[in-house]
């Protein structure tokens, strides 16, 4: 058995080409590797240790290997410490970098092959460049694209487009600002207004909760309940007549502005929608980032009055509405005159210069009940302050204003009239028993077979009593009586007599001769309570009342009147105010003025409150 | 313009980066320029007048961002131009002059598009990439402007090449020195040679922060070791310190033009990316406003 070690050294040439190989033979029975050039076989690693393992013999064509220095070496993939190989089976040792190939030798021995690993790799200057695996800029460009696509357009649209009630929102991020208090329960259900993609918002959304036409009303407080508003919507009026209004509406002056709205009609997106006035999603003025939402939409006016009305019969010819371009060329009054009393009564408009005679039933002279000096004034004086009067009358005696102040009560016979004309007809144990009023043929059931029984005497006698001559005429019944002259209704109605049976006029109080105004009562300068500014106008100062003698005279001023403050400055007078449309008339409903900023308060509006404050009138 | 390497350095700054800024005596600058403040004036003058609060939704809103959105898809376009060789009147310097002083001119159109309204939505989304977009171009242009001197300042008469070729023999020589020391002294030599790392991540690069450096720790270890008995050992670890320290000079010298390098390449990874964020957000911000009209 030859204990012969064949050594062959190959090393790789540093600038390729055939490798350089060395060969020496070593008859010994122990070999010693390591790092230290006294070892038989050196491995120029530092990962070797100096004196690192020791080879020998250990049987024929067998060697075993032992480290000697306490560091393993590598056999076959795996971590040793000590190893016995078969060269037959043509091993492969490793120590670092180096490779020991064992194999059998002709002569008995063990060659044994040493390569070393040629892993040197030369940096390129490229590694000064700025590189980056997973944040590369193609990578992140991709992912975040995108990404950003997925998450902010595909998804939210496919909501938009197919999902019915969806539990998340994802198309909120879509809203380019908080809604409104009044509508931020919606903020979330963006197709309660958006209803159709990519169509502008349309009236027929805003109706849907809004609309004040008497059919659609209750269907509208369900809606907005039923979506969840904790406020009653206002119910708002058109105008006018939606197609008449596009008729009417010219298009803006200014070339921009035209085209503007030239441009928005082509692209669907009229500019004649309650969205158009009435802006959602915009930061309130003076809104912080907390707190970004006003209480209502803002309001953005497009179109001023005069815009259409200086020139609407032009533009639509059917309208009865005269043109109206400024307030100098607002047309004089022309009052709601009753034509015809009754329960359907019929009306005309006329001009108050033509000296208008309404036929309200009714005969009362405003002339002789404010007369200082009069009757009237005398009897006034007579019945005391504790019955509420005291004085010659005055305007309020009759007409009492209504829970806004703007208005008056409409007139009742017993509370303003009854103190003086009394409906008594008889007295049972000292009370005295009226007549119904209102009612002629209750009047007529009341009186049925009953006879005079009044007390002779002075007719004028003592307010509340029974008037001697009310039911004059010997032997006539209480009822003709009644309706003669000098009965209880006669002073005041128009009779007539078909044989036996009594006619009486039909009775009817006009409540407004200007129902498209918003005349109103309540400003100090218009006789209303407070403190007027020096010019302002008590009843007398526009009512002609003291000199008509007729309840057909219609008593209201005419415009000229209006401009003696409105339109003026504070140099002329100084109960001087603007001149605006909207003092009077207001948009949605042009028989009111237009509300304050922000009227009726959002907190009014809620459903708790909103019940009391309509019980109440407001 | 946009890779900035090796021994291009030299031509790009010679040729380009004065070039594309001043190109045809600052036109595009003034083109630019002229449209913001026509911008700001028909703003200042319309917005006054516009019946509803300055917004996108406005006539003027959606002139401004036409002309905005127009825009960035065109800027966007520079990344298809640029691979395009063409020459003549649109030249590559005439486009990227166009790109920088137009991208710029975006913070003032885009922002009156804006109308100031700003919120937690897409569209404010879009206008903050926008915006990210910009201001890392205008590091881009500032460092293109400046970071080439300081490289070949830092680098002085040493090419890229050669200081790899310096480290290379620096680590053969670290390599045979540590043959005879023992096996601490070894490791001490294997953990400059083998751990060392150059450049190093992306964030390495751009702070230059390298204080766990495997070379200065094998220097420190080895500065540590007791001197050995054995004469040669003894010889043989004097030397390794002093190659050790030449190898740090080297490696501080390299990790400079690698920061240099890296704040001059940095930028693109925030502005390419953004671009395309971008885009798909701006898609996102004009689908959605007409869905929701």
């Amino acid at each position: 058995m030859a204990e012969t070690f064949h050594l062959r050294l190959i090393t790789q040439r540093a600038g390729g080409g055939d490798p350089i190989i060395r060969e020496r033979t070593l008859e010994k029975a122990e070999l010693s590797i390591g790092r230290a050039s006294g070892n038989d076989i050196v491995l120029t690693d530092l990962s070797v240790d100096p004196q690192h393992a020791r080879m020998r013999f250990s049987g024929p064509g067998r060697v075993s290997i032992e480290s000697t220095a306490g560091l393993p070496f590598d056999v076959g993939g795996k971590s040793v410490m000590g190893a016995t190989l078969d060269a037959a089976s043509r091993p492969v040792v490793r120590f670092g970098d180096f490779s020991l190939a064992l194999e059998p030798a002709e002569d008995g021995g063990v060659g044994v092959t040493i390569s070393r690993d040629d892993d040197e790799h030369h940096a390129s200057p490229s590694v000064f460049s700025l590189q980056a695996k997973v944040f590369g800029r193609r990578n992140m460009a991709w992912v975040l694209g995108s990404g950003i696509f997925l998450l902010c357009l595909a998804i939210p649209m496919i909501f938009v487009l197919f999902a019915a009630n969806p539990k998340i929102h994802p198309d909120e991020q879509w809203s380019t600002g908080a809604l409104s208090k009044s509508h931020a329960f919606l903020q979330q259900d963006c197709k309660s207004c958006h209803a159709n993609a990519f169509v502008a918002v349309r009236d027929q959304a805003c109706l849907s909760c809004h609309a004040a036409d008497p059919a659609q009303a209750p269907k509208a407080l369900a809606n907005a309940k039923r979506l969840g508003s904790p406020f009653e919507p206002l119910l708002i009026s058109e105008h006018a007549e939606h197609g008449k209004l596009v008729k009417a509406t010219p298009l803006p002056p200014g070339l921009g502005a035209k085209a503007n709205v030239l441009i928005q009609r082509a692209f669907n997106h009229p500019t004649d929608r309650c969205a158009s006035c009435h802006i959602e999603h915009t930061r309130a003025k003076g809104g912080t980032a907390e707190a970004p939402a006003s209480d209502k939409p803002k309001l953005v006016v497009v179109q001023s009055c005069e815009s259409c009305h200086a020139e609407l019969k032009m533009r639509l010819k059917t309208t009865e509405l005269i043109d109206t371009p400024d307030w100098s060329k607002h047309p004089n009054f022309r009052a709601q005159v009753m034509t015809q009393a009754g329960p359907s009564p019929k009306f005309q408009r006329v001009a108050l210069d033509t000296a208008p005679q309404e036929r309200n039933g009714l005969i009362f002279p405003h002339r002789l009940h404010l007369d200082p000096l009069g009757g009237v004034a005398r009897q006034a004086i007579n019945l005391g302050k504790g019955a509420g009067y005291g004085a010659a009358l005055e305007c309020a005696d009759c007409h009492r204003r209504d829970a806004t102040g703007k208005n008056f009560k409409p007139i009742e016979m017993e509370r303003d009239c009854g103190t003086c004309h009394s409906l008594a007809y008889d007295r049972v144990g000292g009370q005295l028993r009226n007549l119904p009023h209102g009612d002629v043929n209750k009047v007529i059931a009341t009186l049925a077979g009953r006879s005079i029984s009044a007390p002779g005497g002075s007719d004028r006698t003592r307010p509340g009593g029974i008037r001697p001559t009310a039911f004059s005429g010997a032997g006539a019944s209480a009822f003709r009586a009644t309706f003669s002259p000098g009965g209880a209704c006669y002073d005041c109605h128009t009779i007539t007599w078909a044989g036996d049976t009594v006619q009486l006029a039909p009775t009817k109080l006009a409540s407004k001769y200007l129902p498209r105004g918003g005349f109103d009562h309540s400003v100090p300068e218009h006789g209303g309570p407070g403190e007027s500014k020096k010019g302002g106008f008590a009843c007398a100062d526009c009512h002609r009342a003291k000199v008509s003698d007729k309840s057909a005279d219609v008593l209201i001023p005419d415009l000229a009147k209006c401009g003696t403050c409105h339109g003026k400055t504070t140099a002329q007078i100084a109960a001087a105010d603007d001149a605006d449309c909207t003092t009077c008339h207001s948009f949605h409903k042009p028989g009111q003025s237009t509300p304050k900023p922000g009227a009726p308060p959002l907190r009014t509006l809620r459903w708790t409150e909103a019940t009391p404050r309509k019980a109440a009138g407001a | 313009m946009t890779q900035v390497g090796g021994h291009h350095t030299e031509r790009v700054r010679q040729r380009t980066h004065e070039g594309f800024l001043r190109h045809k005596g600052f036109r595009w600058a003034q083109i630019a320029s002229l449209l913001c403040l026509v911008a700001i004036a028909v703003y200042f003058f319309v917005a006054a007048r516009l019946s509803e609060p300055p917004s996108g939704g406005s006539w003027l809103g959606y002139v401004l961002g036409t002309i905005s959105a127009g825009l960035i898809v065109w800027l966007a376009c520079l990344g298809i131009r640029k691979r395009v060789i063409t020459s003549g009147h649109y030249s590559l310097k005439a486009w990227v002059s166009a790109h920088v002083y137009l991208g710029l001119s975006l913070v003032i159109l885009a922002t009156l598009h804006t109308g100031f309204q700003f919120g937690w939505n897409i569209h404010t989304l879009a206008y903050a990439l926008m915006m990210l977009v910009i201001v890392s171009g205008a590091l881009g242009i500032w460092a293109y402007a400046t970071l080439p001197q300081r490289l070949h300042g830092n680098r002085g008469e040493t090419t890229r090449k050669q200081m790899l070729e310096a480290l290379e023999s620096l680590d053969k020589q670290l390599h045979d020195l540590a043959l005879p020391l023992d096996r601490n002294g070894a490791q001490i030599v294997r953990l400059s040679l083998e751990e060392t790392d150059l450049g190093g991540s992306f964030w390495k690069r751009l702070t230059g922060s390298y204080g766990d450096c495997a070379n200065t720790r094998a220097l420190r270890q080895m500065k540590a070791l007791p001197a050995p008995s054995d004469p040669r050992q003894a010889e043989a670890v004097d030397r390794i310190v002093t190659v050790l320290e030449q190898k740090a000079d080297v490696l501080g010298l390299a990790r400079r033009q690698m920061q240099i390098t890296a704040v001059l390449e940095g930028w693109l990874f925030v502005h390419i990316p953004a671009t395309f964020a971008l885009l798909a957000a701006l898609t996102a911000h004009i689908v959605s406003v007409f869905t929701y009209w």
